[in-house]
Parts: C-alpha cells; structure tokens; sequence
C-alpha cells in the first residue's frame, strides 16, 4: 500500500519539476516511444518496467557501469531524484501489445528454455520483472537479442552481477530462440 | 580430450545439458542449490542505487526500546554501507554496488552529502585512525592521510596492500575493515561462491601493518565476514559470519565468533563443518565437526549480520554497556523472512555470548512477500555523545537512535 501511495506522489511531483525542465519523458519518447512504448525494435520500451529497474539502468549509464552512445549522455546530467521520478512515471504507463511475432517453433521451445534455465526465477513467471530485474516479455526483439549477446561477452553490466553469471549456461543458439520467444509474449 | 568432444558436439547441436557439464557456472548466489530447490524463487534483493527519500518511507513505525529514539540523520546517501567517523566529526559512508566514498558534514545546522571518491572497485570498508582514512576496495587497500583537511581534494591516495582478489571470482569479494588495537587492518577475504573449496587466501580474516603491507591470517574457515569489533576490555577480535545457503529454511544459523589476542590461527570449518555442528552434505562428507573451531553465538539461520560494534557509550542504560550491536542485513533464502533490524548480544565477564535480542525494528513489514521489507540495516557506528548511527543501503538512509532517561529516572 505504501509504495503505491509513494509512486502516486512521485508522479505527482514529477509533473511539477517537469514543467519546470528538470526531467522530461518526452525527451525520453522520442527514441523510446510514447508512454514509453518503443517502436524501434533496436530501443526497449520503458512502459511497464519496474521502477527499481528504470532507475537501477540510469544509474548505471551515468556511472557508466553501462555504456551505450545515446543513454549515457542522457543520463549524464540527470540527479537521483530526476532518475526516480522518470523511473516512477514510465512504470505507471500501461505496456502496448506485443508486435514481434515468434516463430511457432520458438513458442514451446523459449518456454522450456526460459524454465531451464531459470529466467522465470527472477524475471517472475510471467517475465514482467520485479524490483530491479526487468520485465521482458513484450521487449522489443533486437534489443533482447543484443543484450543477451553482450551478458553472454561479460561486456553488460547488471547491478549484481546475476544476469552475467546465468547467462554464461546458454549457449548462443538459445539466446536466439529466448530473444524470439520473449519478444513476442504479451505483457500480462 | 573428452571434454573438448562434448563441447564441441553441444555447440553443433545445441544440446545444453551437456553445455552445462562442460564447465558453465551456475550464477554465484545459486551455486550449490540442489535440485530438490530448482523450483524455488528466493533470491537476493538488491539496493535502490538512486536512494529514496526518508520523506516517502514508514520511518516513523521504526521500533526502540522505551526511553530510546530512532530519527533520521541523513539521507541522500546512495546504498550507503560502512561508516567511519572522522576526528573532526565527518562521518565517512562507503559503496558496494556503487564506486563512491561519502562525507557527510554539518554546514549551518544542515548534513550535507559530498562525494569524496569514485571510481572505486567495491570499496565496501572504510575505517578511520589518526587523521587517515583507509579504504578497502575488492582487491586492495589505500589510505588517505589527512583527509578531513581536504575533502573537495583528496588525492589518489597511498595503496597500503594490492593483489587481494587475484583471481577475480564472483562471490564475496567486498571487503569490511577494522582497525585493531594493535595498530593493524582487520578484514575479510570471503568465499568465492556458496559453498566452494576456497584457495589459502579466500574464506578468511587477515591483517595487514599499514607501515609495512605484510599479509597475515587471523582466522580460516570464514565463509564471509562484513562486521568486526574488538573488545574494548580485553582486546578480542568478534566478527560476524554469514553460513551458506541452500540448505533450507532453518540450516545453518549464521554465527559471531571470537578470536582471543595472540590466539593461533582457528580454522571455523567453512566449507566443511557449518554452524560448529553441521557438516556440508558435500564437503563434509568426510570429516568431523570436532576437528574446527566453534562460534559464540548463533545468530539465525540466513539473517545476514553485517555490521558489529561494542557499545561504551556514556548515553545509553547500564544494561547495554559492552554489549555488542549487530545489524542484520535480513533474510533473503529463506521462505519466512527474519532479520532486518539490529539485535544486540550481551558478554559476559568469561566472554560468552548471550543470544541475540531485537534493539531496532520495523524495516521488515510482511515476512512472505517479496520484498519483505522497506530497509536495511548495514553498519553500526557509535557516536562521540555515545548515541547509535544505523546505515540503511536499500535506501541510502542513516538513522540516528539516542536514549533519553525519563524524567526522575537514572539511567
């Protein structure tokens, strides 16, 4: 009860210091799409994140645990409060349904490959996330696909190093079928 | 030869089973889960990096005992961990997750936050003596002389020790550091996994002579160690301990343990012998508890002690003098959670331990969800006016607790 009323007032007071400049989401729309609903298969969307996550990912790209050539001079001057309000808003924004269309093959071999090799453990039995770790059905393809390769490089950075080190039992051919099968699952 | 084939063939046909057993790790927290848990869904928390405001947080349905407070003193301090308090009154916090070293300053009546270093690599221990900060990163130590006459300027500091995390491994690499009363760096080299044969270095406490850069052992057999006082009396070494995971809800009790002065080194049995009493399914197969070194005290099974401190305060009631103040960092494998909150242990003149009572409560608002709790307390500094400062990384928050005797009470 108490975070929902808290988010409530983050909104709230992300409004105010929108208007006065301080952390625009419309900045952020222009790549990430409206409400944070990317169209850019390459851009992931921010609707319906965590808000943990939201603020976790900015964090991390202007300490530059993460390093990308858009974010990080994005994050670059925007102060913790800024992160948290950004982060509290996108969360709110209902998540668009999911455009990618899995190949059938990949439908019940992602899920059994999601159980193996334990994604629904933190990422949540319905992959919408939780707390720091993203959600991921509905994310967009190509950005899935390239974050998956860079875990597996030991180049992406996680707050907690989980990720890297789970990832390192899959190999490649099955990070392709996961991207494919999370892409296309509806964020429900 | 063989294993090179089973590579092989798991690449070509993507047969991940036998990927797995060519040598994949399992993700460092879930190393040694066995399969009868592969269902489960515990797993750790982590830190709000951006910090929250104490003003969108239930701080005021913290719990003290009667006659105690509990307020905030600052925060704005992101996943603020250890503390060291300055001569001058700078209070000092560090990072794990994050990179920084924080001074917090009285300016006017106000606390402000100023970052003194980043770029760190863990620097997780921080301790202050004789107008020198010491820093411990994951792999090194450095010192910062006269700190508090330069904190918009600092320096690079002097590295005092390198070469403590040679093999770079997941697992416990941050580091909690004291400053004995011999004059030396006290601090933990944990375990590179769960449950792990540890190299000679890793699983231990060791010291250093900051003059001279000597490693030397304290104690082996440590899983991992993130809090450790002396006592004031007689000189000897606590520390805390956390026991490995995955055997369940109610096995093992992570422990306090006691190192005498001039003691030889104990070995406390990790990875073989846990608890003193329990031996590992798999690395205690063939050895006995009787052969390792027993805890004072045990503390709960997954709690998580992180920070330890003696009390000698002159505020606080007669009933707390010498007790130790430990912060549990609280549960995370474990179905019912326990722990976030700081629990006290009273000694006795022989030095034993009593069992430990709650002090400061009410991070934890439901023991089943997920997360359980709005908090977490870290490290322990006792102030100059003998009041209690409690650091909260989940949210980048430090709580001040003092005592007031009611009126017409002695304490």
């Amino acid at each position: 009860m108490t975070g929902r009323r808290n988010a409530t007032a983050l909104a709230v007071a992300f409004f105010f210091s929108a208007a006065a400049g301080a952390a625009d989401p419309n900045l952020c729309a222009a790549c990430h799409g409206d409400n944070g609903n990317s169209t850019n298969p390459a851009v992931p969307s921010l609707a319906a994140q965590p808000a943990q996550f939201i603020s976790t990912s900015l964090y991390m790209f202007r300490e530059g645990n993460r390093k990308d050539d858009q974010m990080t001079p994005m994050a670059k001057p925007l102060k913790n409060a800024e992160m948290n309000e950004l982060a509290a808003y996108f969360a709110k924004q209902p998540a668009a349904p999911a455009k990618h269309q899995s190949k059938p093959e990949s439908v019940e071999a992602g899920a059994a490959l999601a159980k193996k090799y334990n994604c629904s453990q933190c990422h949540g039995p319905r992959m919408l996330g939780q707390q720091h770790i993203p959600r991921i059905a509905g994310q967009q393809y190509e950005y899935l696909r390239t974050q998956l390769r860079l875990f597996k490089a030991q180049t992406r950075a996680d707050i907690d190093g989980n990720m890297t080190s789970a990832i390192q039992a899959v190999p490649p051919q099955d990070l392709e079928v996961l991207a494919d099968y999370l892409a296309g699952l509806e964020a429900k | 030869m063989k294993t090179t084939v089973a590579v092989a063939v798991a690449a070509a046909f993507a047969i991940p089973a036998l990927a797995q057993q060519a040598g994949s790790p399992p993700p460092s927290w879930q190393q040694g889960k066995p399969a009868a848990m592969s269902e489960s869904t515990l797993h750790p928390f982590a830190p709000h990096m951006t910090g929250r405001s104490s003003k969108d947080l239930p701080v005021n349905t913290l719990k003290v005992p009667a006659g105690f407070k509990v307020e905030v003193y600052a925060d704005g301090i992101p996943e603020a961990r250890s503390m060291a308090m300055g001569d001058k009154g700078t209070l000092f916090v560090s990072n794990r997750n994050g990179k920084n070293v924080y001074a917090v300053v009285s300016k006017g009546g106000q606390r402000e936050v100023k970052t003194i270093l980043s770029g760190q690599d863990a620097p997780n221990g921080i301790v202050f003596s004789k107008g020198t900060l010491y820093v411990a990163e994951r792999g090194r130590i450095k010192r910062y002389d006269g700190i508090e006459g330069k904190l918009d300027s600092p320096g690079e500091g002097k590295v005092v020790i390198d070469n403590l995390d040679p093999n770079r491994a997941a697992g416990h690499f941050w580091k909690y550091l004291a400053m004995g009363p011999d004059g030396k760096l006290y601090f933990n080299i944990g375990a590179p996994g769960n449950i792990v044969l540890p190299s000679y270095m890793e699983a231990s406490i060791m010291r250093v002579d900051p003059g001279k850069g000597t490693l030397e052992t304290v104690a082996i057999g440590v899983r991992n160690s993130v809090g450790m006082d002396f006592n004031p009396k007689t000189k000897d070494l606590w520390f805390t301990n956390h026991a490995r995971d995955w055997l369940g809800d109610d096995s093992p009790n992570d422990t306090l343990h006691r190192v005498a002065v001039k003691s030889p080194v104990p070995h406390f049995g990790y990875p073989f012998c846990h608890q003193g009493t329990t031996l590992d399914p798999e690395f205690g197969k063939n050895r006995s508890c009787a052969e390792f070194a027993k805890p004072s005290q045990l503390l709960g099974t997954h709690i998580a002690p992180l920070g330890m401190k003696f009390y000698s305060g002159k505020m606080f009631p007669a009933e707390y003098q010498g007790n130790i103040f430990i912060a549990m960092h609280g549960s995370w494998n474990r179905t019912v959670k326990q722990g976030y909150n700081v629990m006290r242990v009273k000694i006795d003149e022989n030095g034993k331990a009593s069992k430990p009572m709650p002090f400061l409560t009410g991070f934890m608002t439901d023991e089943k969800a997920d997360p359980p709790m709005w908090g977490r307390p870290v490290d322990i500094l006792v102030m100059r006016d003998g009041s209690m400062l409690v650091s909260d990384d989940y949210n980048g928050i430090i709580y001040r607790v003092s005592y007031a005797a009611p009126a017409g009470k002695k304490k």
